[in-house]
């Protein structure tokens, strides 16, 4: 295959673009990507190891395996080596990814499991950095926007131990809905955000309308952090500001550095989910299925709405093409003005090299390619909005419409840059290393009160606020004890506008 | 005669010594060992990944005995044996005393057609099983409201209720087939010129199960029972793949709950090794005090 230098794109890809474009726009959908059949991959900026070798990949999949599956195949026949790829559920990075690196036979290239602070990774020295094996890393990293690296996030001791291809910018929980089901009840969710009324009402009707063929809500409600993802968005929207991420930024409200989810909006979220059940609307068989079996049928017809977030869209379009849903933002209460979501700094499905990796050349050289515009329009044009390439150029020029290019848009509305604790004081990422989400989790109190096994929303929410001040109490007192420069005022962020991005010049002004 | 020293008698027997030193390196390896540092960790405040460990002595055994959730595993554990272990003594009972008889010209067909489950894989049946058991289109309910059984469909596997029962029903059918094969194998040990004396002293039907039978089987129940104990207290496979404890601990069990706090879990509670393998020694205890109790009920039944 004839390569080509960066950022060239050959005449003959960009003939291709243009029918796929025209192709695209005759047929109002997303091609599943521009250039079909190719990638112009160019060549290594520096010599590569002539060894060859197997080069092993783990990541949380979705999408992002669609697009690896069919540039790891190309890439690996460009450069004399093979590429194993394990696209995994969550669920199961929680559990391999920790073993693996206990028995020192992790992938090469890896993700950290959900809630593990990276500063313990590189500490533990499980990773190294990525410096020695991209050329011109600072040039590299330029051409990221600002806030996606940062000390204390993904780098450490003036190296880059952590890269991210993809923007945190997006959430998990936009109202998906069936066109047809949801314009037979009435409602429309593009003419607006839909209040909880609207919500309850609309299942309701769709609900009698499906006469036991199809209910008005799905949820997996057996992956039990999809309740609290739900709960904490909503929570969020409503006007509960504060972090999102890992125990120590999300539920906290950064204006006074306490957890909120004993706050009016956390409750009001959890009653509309009680609602939706108590109305006879969710679909009965939530309790037993995960999240990916709960989108698996809402193009089969079995429901209405559900609360997931924009990786459905790819899996739609592939499975079920013909099948009609929109997408739109989280609900908000009635009466009630929708509140700005926060994210932290930094991008997401951050990709870390195994200390014990000898492919870090070949892992770096593509990494470096897909950090490129013409990799990030690549993987935009496939990836779409599930998980949006990190350069916003190139998600510009990848030419998306339909379902994703509405999600996106719709994330550059409603989401701002948040305060994060860590960026203000390293010292936070020690905390974090202490951390133990109380048992039970949010996600699992929010989970028993849905099925009655827990009364009382109020005191039950109350109690769980409490278990988790008392953690992060904790957490700090023994980060302190071992000699972390840290208290809980590093958590309270006065100067914060809730309705602006907190970017380096409010960091400075602290 | 001389007693030969002990050292005599090792030296005489080495070839003895030789030939189990393999079993006793490899018992050493992926036994001894790992009970011992399971013993170890369980001193630990340690998530397993990290190179810090302290050393708490015994307070992660104080946590989790002050732990409702562990006590609630550890009861559901033993609510989970007692709820399947006499079914599947009396069910495999039955069928096998349906199937030992010669007469019966299928027999070989139902034995295998009951054995069929045991050999197929317990992750695959706790999926397939997941379906099987869905309120929506699943042929559980669809059978059950054809019938008009109920009105409308169950969850079973989603209501605190009904999650247990369903799992426990599964696990009976799962493995019926080999307690099957136990009774069977029980059954043929009883001599023909029993029954045919037994037949001849007028004892027919239930009697001479009950009199005749079931006393010569007796001790193989013993052992039937203790495995039996045994491995409806192991049943992670079959509990994960199908509720994975849930909905809200509803049917976690002891490993369900010991597994949950030594790997990281999707409601983003940190990996606690150390406490994990205090819960784990906890258990094997248990687990070992019930299997010796039962052993010398098996003695003291042999000695009758």
């Amino acid at each position: 295959m004839k390569k080509k230098k960066d950022l060239k794109i050959s005449r003959r890809t960009v003939m291709k673009g243009a029918l796929a474009a025209g192709a695209m726009m005759s047929a109002g959908s997303i091609p599943s990507k521009l250039f079909a059949g190719e990638f112009n991959i160019p060549d290594p900026l520096k010599p590569l190891p002539t060894t060859g070798g197997n080069m092993r990949w783990i990541d949380s999949g979705d999408m992002k395996g669609v697009f690896w599956k069919k540039l790891f195949p190309e890439y690996a026949a460009s450069r004399g080596i093979t590429i194993e790829y394990d696209g995994l559920p969550w669920k199961e990075i929680n559990k391999i990814v920790p073993i693996a690196i206990r028995n020192g036979t992790v992938h090469d290239v890896f993700q950290l499991p959900i809630g593990m602070d990276p500063g313990v990774a590189v500490s533990e020295g499980w990773v190294q950095p990525w410096d020695d094996y991209i050329e011109n890393l600072d040039e590299w990293l330029a051409n990221f926007p600002a806030g996606v690296y940062l000390p204390g996030v993904n780098q450490f001791n003036g190296k880059t131990y952590g890269l991210c291809l993809t923007a945190n910018k997006r959430t998990g929980t936009c109202l998906l809905y069936s066109e047809k089901y949801m314009s037979e009840a009435g409602y429309d969710p593009q003419a607006g955000r839909m209040t909880y009324s609207e919500i309850r009402d609309a299942a309701k009707k769709i609900t009698k309308r499906g006469n036991g063929q199809y209910y008005g809500w799905i949820i997996g409600g057996n992956q039990v952090n999809r309740w609290e993802d739900v709960v904490h968005t909503f929570g969020q929207v409503a006007g509960a500001h504060g972090g999102r991420g890992g125990f120590t930024n999300r539920h906290i409200n950064f204006q006074n550095g306490k957890f909120q989810i004993a706050s009016d909006q956390y409750m009001e979220a959890v009653e509309l989910l009680l609602q939706l059940k108590s109305d006879g609307s969710a679909f009965p068989g939530v309790m037993s299925m995960n999240a990916p079996q709960a989108r698996a049928l809402m193009p089969q017809g079995a429901a209405g709405m559900i609360f997931q977030g924009p990786w459905c869209i790819g899996v739609w379009g592939r499975d079920a093409p013909e099948w009609k849903y929109g997408i739109a933002s989280e609900p908000v209460p009635d009466g009630k003005k929708a509140q700005p979501l926060y994210i932290a700094e930094g991008g997401s499905n951050t990709l870390w090299l195994s200390a014990n990796s000898t492919m870090g050349p070949f892992a770096g050289d593509l990494i470096r390619f897909m950090g490129t515009e013409q990799g990030q329009i690549y993987w935009a044009q496939t990836v779409g909005a599930a998980d949006p390439a990190v350069n916003p150029e190139a998600v510009a020029k990848a030419g998306l419409t339909g379902p994703s290019a509405q999600a996106l848009a719709m994330f550059a509305e409603n989401l701002l840059v948040g305060p994060n604790p860590i960026v203000r004081n390293k010292d936070v990422g020690v905390v974090a290393a202490k951390s133990r989400v109380p048992d039970p989790s949010l996600a699992l109190v929010i989970q028993g009160l849905y099925t009655g096994q827990l009364k009382g929303v109020e005191a039950q929410l109350k109690d769980c606020n409490q278990r988790y001040e008392d953690a992060l109490d904790q957490a700090v007192e023994e980060a302190r004890a071992d000699g972390a420069n840290v208290t809980r005022d590093d958590w309270v962020f006065p100067n914060w506008d809730i309705n602006s991005n907190y970017g380096a010049s409010k960091y400075s002004e602290l | 005669m001389n007693k030969k020293s002990l050292s005599k008698q090792i030296y005489d027997a080495r070839w003895c010594y030789v030939f189990v030193l393999p079993c006793l390196i490899l018992t050493g390896m992926f036994v001894i060992y790992p009970i011992g540092m399971s013993w170890y960790f369980s001193l630990l405040d340690w998530s397993g990944f990290t190179k810090e460990a302290k050393f708490i002595g015994l307070q992660n055994y104080y946590e989790a005995v002050n732990d409702e959730f562990f006590w609630d595993a550890f009861i559901r554990s033993f609510i989970f044996m007692f709820g399947t272990v006499p079914v599947k003594i009396v069910l495999g009972f039955i069928i096998a005393v349906f199937l030992n008889n010669q007469v019966l010209k299928l027999a070989p067909f139902f034995r295998t057609v009951i054995f069929m489950p045991v050999v197929t894989a317990i992750a695959i049946i706790g999926i397939v099983m997941t379906f099987v058991f869905s309120p929506f289109n699943g042929p559980a309910n669809k059978f059950l409201m054809s019938t008009n059984l109920t009105s409308a469909p169950i969850d079973f596997l989603g209501n605190p209720d009904t999650v247990l029962p369903t799992v426990m029903g599964v696990y009976v059918w799962k493995w019926l087939g080999i307690t099957m094969m136990y009774w069977l194998a029980a059954l043929q040990t009883v001599p023909q010129d029993v029954y045919d004396a037994a037949k001849i002293d007028g004892a027919e039907g239930y009697r001479l199960w009950i009199h005749i039978i079931l006393p010569i089987v007796l001790p193989f129940a013993i052992v039937i029972i203790l495995v039996e104990a045994v491995g409806a207290l192991n049943v992670f496979p079959l509990i994960e793949t199908m509720t994975a404890g849930g909905p809200f601990f509803s049917s976690e069990v002891m490993e369900i709950y010991i597994f949950r706090t030594a790997f990281v879990t999707d409601s983003g509670t940190m990996p606690r090794l150390g406490y994990a393998c205090a819960a784990g020694v906890f258990w094997g205890v248990a687990v070992l005090f019930i299997t010796v109790l039962q052993g010398l009920w098996m003695r003291r039944t042999r000695r009758i």
